[in-house]
């Protein structure tokens, strides 16, 4: 990572709180209405694609259905839910976009999410050890982690990681790596096993047992399009995901650089292990401005819709001191995710003599 | 009443399998309120009918509620909540007419005076128009008219007449057979608000013995006195309702103790933030934990937990910020809290406190 005296970083705590402030300064009606929009977008793409789909026996409609009712998730999932409880609108004091008690329509419970997510992820950021974000205790992503043989098909877990990967972050939280090291018992995670079992229960009972019993006859359409709509949204929130933090030049950190951090420290580190990608409004807007994953990283807890017009802010903050700023078209970003996870899959002794080779 | 509760219950049920909310109505309300914003279920929406100005300051707002409302009492209060700047406000206002006109047409009227540097009144008073939908809670309050019939006396300063309006006129329409009289102190006759209605409830409700006083006309300034109190036949059996800023309602509780009226006659409403308590600030203050946040911090002197809070960075929800909407209302685990309003001290344990009126003393912790 660029090193920064102390003097150094906190001038850029500074320099980024400021850029921070102005936003601040200026949230009001704007982004309500924001907000609001993307809301009524999300029902009425919901409610379409549930109407449609027991027409699906019609083969343009079944896409239309599946497509629309995919889309609505990943709005709700990425624009409304993510960031809501960020606590990016709790300015707005309405209950029902309050980060502490919003619900989303995923099987992770939100109570989880803001634990793993928003405590830890956001908190420790790229710390080998200590963010379980970091391939998700399933993939190893650089050389801290020693290589093991079932890593050489880590690409196989990969593909299974991203088509079910809600439910991947919803057992997240289980720590199974712990579980199977022997530091935690089952029976610590019972409390969480029981609420995960819930949501989950709610969330397949709603999209595999409700709505295709509701509609008998072409039950079988209505479940097929379900799946489909949650395999859309799996995949397309995997990939974004794994593009933040996992690209070519995405720093990572030891524990031993971070103890006793300053904000200006955490700051640079937010900064170098967060990689954006480019790309036109609607990309941003389906990525819940995930793809401006720095700014995101900095400002938590600022309305994601700012993201794209503070970023050439944060960009000249970067250039000033020397930071590099990590972004890049989407394909670009996400082939360079593609070789991090098959290179680490194999040994560091094969990747020196084939780099030498 | 049974059918309604397993009704309910089964609702949200199914709102918490499909929708992931309690409430299924709330997944509806973003497309309703962008339809027709009196569908909304999240509140009662009411939408404005009429405005009216009373004084230079003061408007009445005739306000048509949905039918869902489930009405109010002669003296009760409702909080009305509006999106200003994007940011939902919530602030409580009497209800000046009479039960009788919304149960006999449906409509309801707010008497609002506009408050200096008031955020939600001068909002009501400029930007609210005709044909504009608000938030309405159910009513509530205890400033009620007392049955059986006994002697009233109401002493009213400025916009405190609001819950009186309410009162006189469902006396006037009951026949409300016990003497009462009305001392309403205003500055000058131009603050007299609603004076024609006054005058012709007088007229037409010979109980009603009305005397209008204006402080700020004289050279010197011309408050409750002891001679108003003489004035008033069989005082000391009259069941007494204050409702004024805080100097009128002191004055008023002093002069009645003093002519040996007991608490319990003397009824009172706030209209504006009520006086604090005296508290003993070196036994204020203590480490609040928002267990929710992960989050401790120290607090010292009278500062309340939702400023507490605030300082820390949370933005818990809140209304009122007066401790009379129950808006930020939430779970304290532990610890002990002084409420700003009354002094009364709360236990240690497990209860609802609001955030926006209760002052720690020593450590609590809060699920925040």
């Amino acid at each position: 990572m660029k090193k920064l005296n102390e003097s150094q970083l906190n001038e850029l705590q500074n320099d980024l709180d400021a850029i921070r402030n102005d936003v601040l300064a200026d949230i009001g009606e704007r982004d309500a209405k924001y907000i609001r929009r993307i809301i009524r977008l999300h029902r009425t793409l919901e409610i379409g694609g549930r109407v449609m789909m027991p027409f699906g026996f019609i083969p343009p409609v079944f896409i239309a259905a599946t497509a629309s009712l995919g889309i609505a998730k990943i709005l709700e999932n990425m624009e409304i839910g993510h960031n809501v409880m960020h606590g990016q609108y709790d300015w707005m004091n309405d209950p029902s976009l309050n980060s502490q008690t919003y619900e989303w329509d995923t099987v992770c419970t939100s109570d989880s999410w803001r634990r793993t997510h928003n405590y830890e992820h956001h908190t420790y950021t790229n710390i080998i050890g200590k963010d379980r974000d970091y391939g998700y205790a399933v993939l190893r992503l650089n050389d801290d982690e020693p290589w093991k043989p079932w890593h050489s098909l880590q690409f196989i877990n990969y593909i299974l990681l991203s088509v079910l990967f809600q439910w991947g972050v919803g057992v997240h939280e289980l720590e199974t790596e712990k579980l199977m090291r022997r530091e935690i018992s089952w029976r610590d995670k019972l409390p969480f096993l029981k609420q995960a079992a819930r949501k989950g229960g709610r969330q397949a009972f709603k999209d595999y047992v409700f709505f295709p019993v509701l509609t008998l006859p072409v039950a079988p359409i209505v479940l097929a399009g379900n799946v489909g709509a949650n395999l859309i949204r799996n995949l397309w929130a995997s990939t974004v995901i794994f593009c933040g933090h996992f690209t070519q030049d995405a720093e990572t950190f030891t524990e031993k650089e971070c103890e006793g951090e300053s904000k200006g420290h955490w700051y640079l580190r937010q900064l170098t292990g967060s990689s954006n990608f480019t790309g036109g409004k609607w990309l941003h807007v389906l990525s819940g401005h995930l793809s401006y994953q720095v700014e995101h990283h900095v400002f938590p807890d600022l309305p994601a819709h700012r993201y794209p017009e503070i970023s050439e802010k944060v960009q000249a903050v970067c250039q000033k001191h020397g930071i590099p700023y990590n972004t890049g078209s989407f394909s670009k970003q996400y082939s360079t995710v593609v070789k991090r996870i098959l290179r680490y899959s194999l040994p560091e002794r094969l990747i020196g003599s084939a780099a030498r080779a | 009443m049974l059918a309604r509760i397993t009704h309910t219950k089964a609702l949200h049920w199914l709102g918490r399998q499909l929708l992931n909310r309690d409430n299924p109505a709330a997944y509806f309300d973003p497309l309703a309120e962008a339809i027709n914003p009196m569908w909304v279920q999240e509140y009662t929406p009411a939408m404005v009918e009429r405005i009216t100005a009373e004084t230079s300051d003061t408007k009445t707002f005739v306000l048509k509620p949905a039918k869902r409302w489930t009405g109010f009492k002669a003296g009760q209060h409702v909080n009305i909540c509006a999106d200003i700047d994007g940011i939902r406000r919530t602030r409580t206002f009497s209800l000046s007419s009479s039960p009788l006109l919304w149960e006999s047409e449906g409509r309801i009227t707010l008497t609002i005076k506009r408050l200096p540097g008031g955020l939600v009144t001068n909002w009501l008073h400029d930007s609210l128009k005709d044909g504009d939908v608000v938030g309405l809670t159910a009513a509530f309050g205890e400033f009620l008219i007392p049955t059986p019939a006994k002697p009233v006396l109401f002493v009213a300063g400025g916009s405190g007449i609001t819950p009186i309006l309410s009162q006189l006129e469902t006396m006037a329409d009951q026949n409300y057979r016990a003497p009462v009289t009305l001392l309403y102190f205003v500055r000058t006759q131009s603050d007299v608000i609603a004076g024609e209605k006054l005058t012709a409830l007088a007229a037409r409700y010979s109980a009603l013995s009305l005397k209008i006083i204006t402080t700020h006309e004289g050279k010197e300034p011309r408050y409750l006195n002891d001679n108003d109190l003489a004035t008033v036949p069989g005082l000391k059996a009259r069941e007494v309702y204050l409702c004024g800023p805080k100097g009128l309602m002191d004055l008023a509780n002093d002069l009645l103790r003093q002519r040996g009226l007991k608490d319990t006659q003397i009824h009172s409403t706030f209209f504006a933030p009520p006086a604090q308590a005296n508290l003993d600030n070196d036994q204020l203050g203590g480490e609040v934990t928002f267990s929710s946040s992960n989050l401790k911090v120290g607090s010292e002197g009278d500062a309340n937990l939702l400023e507490i809070a605030e300082a820390a960075g949370l933005k818990p929800q809140h209304g009122c910020r007066m401790g009379i909407c129950h808006q930020c209302s939430c779970r304290k685990t532990s610890g002990t809290v002084v409420n700003r309003l009354t002094g009364k001290v709360s236990g240690p344990g497990e209860e609802s406190v609001q955030l926006c009126v209760s002052v720690p003393q020593g450590p609590v912790a809060l699920d925040v």
